[in-house]
């Protein structure tokens, strides 16, 4: 077999047990069930919303999917290394004929894997709810869950390098760092270019290049109001991810290379 | 005979704290671990052993000298391509049953998907887990444990098989299935390294031994010179008519008392050396590593 074979063989052993681990975990369940309370009470907002109340209940629902999907990126991700050290589990895998980064691309792979599942259940549930209370939603419903895994795939990507030297509850916090900043990464451009300050310009303009842009992912109020996207808008986003993502997981790669499992 | 592990003067440095204080765990350790043998690792606890099969397993690098499997650098994860490992205490995935446990490993370690059906179910009988094959790990006990962690360390039919402290808190049909097991694998042909402070176990299943102090090594060899290194005395029994006698010879001055006994006209009935067991052997080296601490410690099971 060759050795690329070889590798996506022993990536893929370890990717399907990071998702078994992951299907199985009951704190999984209890997230999904918020998210899908979160759905049936958007139809509950029809009643009660202002102005377009359907947009409303369609706004809610997409929101309450990349809510939750947020929170299962930073909550797995977070201890997708740290776990395995922690209990142990660290010293038979990594003492297999396989080098590291396989290992980790395999666990980040099995969370990336739980993470599309998710939202896959949860956009056909909304398909279902919304399609019952107004009608099939458009395809722009679908393109920006698409883009809400892109964004997922690059917030994954920075839980793993953290949790590769971090505990849960610090990986966490700058995870959650990285989101926050990253939503509001274009406030921050156009911040920075309001203030007359040039050192503020310069600091506020060096953020914008490093922190992940999040915010061009957001795709939800075009698809709630039908508004169309272009389609280089869309490629620029996929390349941005893939290489935004591949720079963190190299990153991750070296810094779990180094460790010592004590 | 090729060496199945091989160091030389391998060392770990752990640094701790702010101020990145070293502590010394390992030091100059050069192993030497012939193809087929049973080989012991022996000493106290914290005496390092651990810290070595961690730093053979990949799982720490070292931080002065180098190591070899199979003549690959333990560097390379390829040096553990024939390697079955059992770390100290049993940590597993809790949500895999014990056969899904065994695919997992099966899996990571290249066995081909045809043969890991059979494999496993046989593996599973091997170490009398074939009942609970689809009940979760987290549910066994320790003993269950220990017997499932062996068996992931078997998966791959691996040639060297590295266990770290296979047999301690197990119960005495717990131990004796790890020993029957051990032995099992060493007369098909297989190089097994183990590490243990149960001295019995390591003197009724090992040819070759290493004993480790303090980080540092203070003896390898066959068990027999080992301890042959170590006589304290010499029973020498001797006749004369009716009477029997016992002298006792220092063990360079066996010539000289049996040439002393003859000429007064006894005759020698048994020459006997009387060794310190390996235990007493390794007392005493942790007694000269540490003249102090020694007992203090109350490093011996």
């Amino acid at each position: 077999m060759s050795a690329l074979g070889l590798a996506s063989r022993r990536i893929f052993a370890v990717a399907s047990n990071t998702f078994r681990e992951a299907i199985r975990d009951k704190v999984l369940y209890s997230i999904i069930f918020f998210a899908v309370l979160l759905l049936l009470a958007s139809l509950g907002m029809r009643e009660v919303a202002l102005g377009d109340r359907d947009k409303v209940v369609r706004g809610v629902g997409l929101g309450g999917i990349s809510l939750v999907g947020g929170i299962i990126a930073i909550f797995l991700g977070v201890g997708l290394v740290w776990k395995e050290i922690e209990r142990k589990t660290i010293y038979t895998l990594a003492s297999k004929p396989l080098p590291r980064w396989q290992i980790l691309l395999g666990k980040y792979f099995g969370l990336w894997a739980t993470l599309a599942v998710e939202v896959g259940i949860l956009t056909l549930l909304y398909t279902v709810v919304i399609g019952y209370q107004q009608g099939l939603p458009g395809a722009g419903v679908y393109l920006a869950m698409g883009m809400l895994m892109l964004e997922l795939t690059l917030v994954t990507a920075f839980a793993t390098l953290f949790s590769t030297f971090a505990s849960p509850m610090s990986a966490s916090a700058y995870t959650l760092c990285v989101y926050v900043i990253g939503h509001f990464a274009d406030d921050l451009y156009t911040f920075g270019k309001a203030s007359e300050n040039p050192a503020f310009q310069s600091l506020t303009l060096t953020l914008y290049r490093i922190v992940p842009n999040l915010g061009m992912y957001n795709l939800r109020s075009e698809a709630v109001h039908g508004i169309a996207v272009p389609g280089s808008e869309v490629m620029w986003a996929v390349a941005y991810a893939v290489g935004y993502t591949a720079a963190v997981l190299g990153a991750a790669m070296l810094v779990f290379e180094r460790r010592d499992f004590k | 005979m090729s060496a199945a592990i091989r160091t030389e003067k391998l060392g770990k440095t752990y640094f701790s704290g702010f101020f990145r204080f070293p502590y010394l765990a390992l030091a100059n350790l050069d192993l030497d671990v012939p193809e087929g043998s049973s080989f012991g690792f022996v000493g106290p606890n914290g005496a390092g052993k651990t810290t070595a099969i961690k730093t053979l397993m990949g799982l720490q690098r070292p931080t002065a000298g180098a190591g070899w499997i199979h003549g690959v650098s333990i560097l390379d994860p390829a040096s553990r391509a024939r390697v079955g490992f059992l770390p100290e205490r049993p940590y597993f995935y809790e949500h895999l049953t014990a056969r899904e446990f065994l695919e997992f490993y099966a899996r990571l370690g290249d066995v081909p998907s045809a043969e890991r059906g059979p494999r496993i179910a046989a593996l599973l009988e091997r170490v009398d887990l074939a009942r609970f094959r689809d009940v979760p790990l987290g549910k066994f006990s320790k003993g269950m444990l220990q017997r499932a962690g062996l068996a992931q360390a078997l998966i791959a039919d691996p040639s060297l098989l590295v266990l770290d402290e296979p047999m301690s808190g197990l119960d005495p049909i717990g131990r004796a299935l790890v020993r029957d097991l051990i032995l099992e694998e060493r007369r098909a042909g297989k190089t097994v390294f183990f590490s243990s402070h149960i001295l019995s176990d390591i003197e009724a299943i090992c040819d070759r031994v290493a004993m480790i102090v303090r980080g540092e090594l203070r003896g390898q060899g066959k068990v027999t010179e080992l301890v042959a290194s170590a006589v304290q005395h010499v029973d020498i029994v001797v006749r004369k008519g009716g009477a029997v006698e016992t002298r006792k010879a220092a063990p360079d001055g066996v010539d000289t008392v049996i040439d002393a006994v003859r000429r007064e006209g006894w005759s020698i009935v048994s020459v006997h050396a009387v060794s310190k067991s390996l235990e007493q052997v390794l007392l005493d080296e942790v007694e000269r590593a540490r003249p102090v601490d020694a007992k203090r410690m109350g490093v011996l099971a």
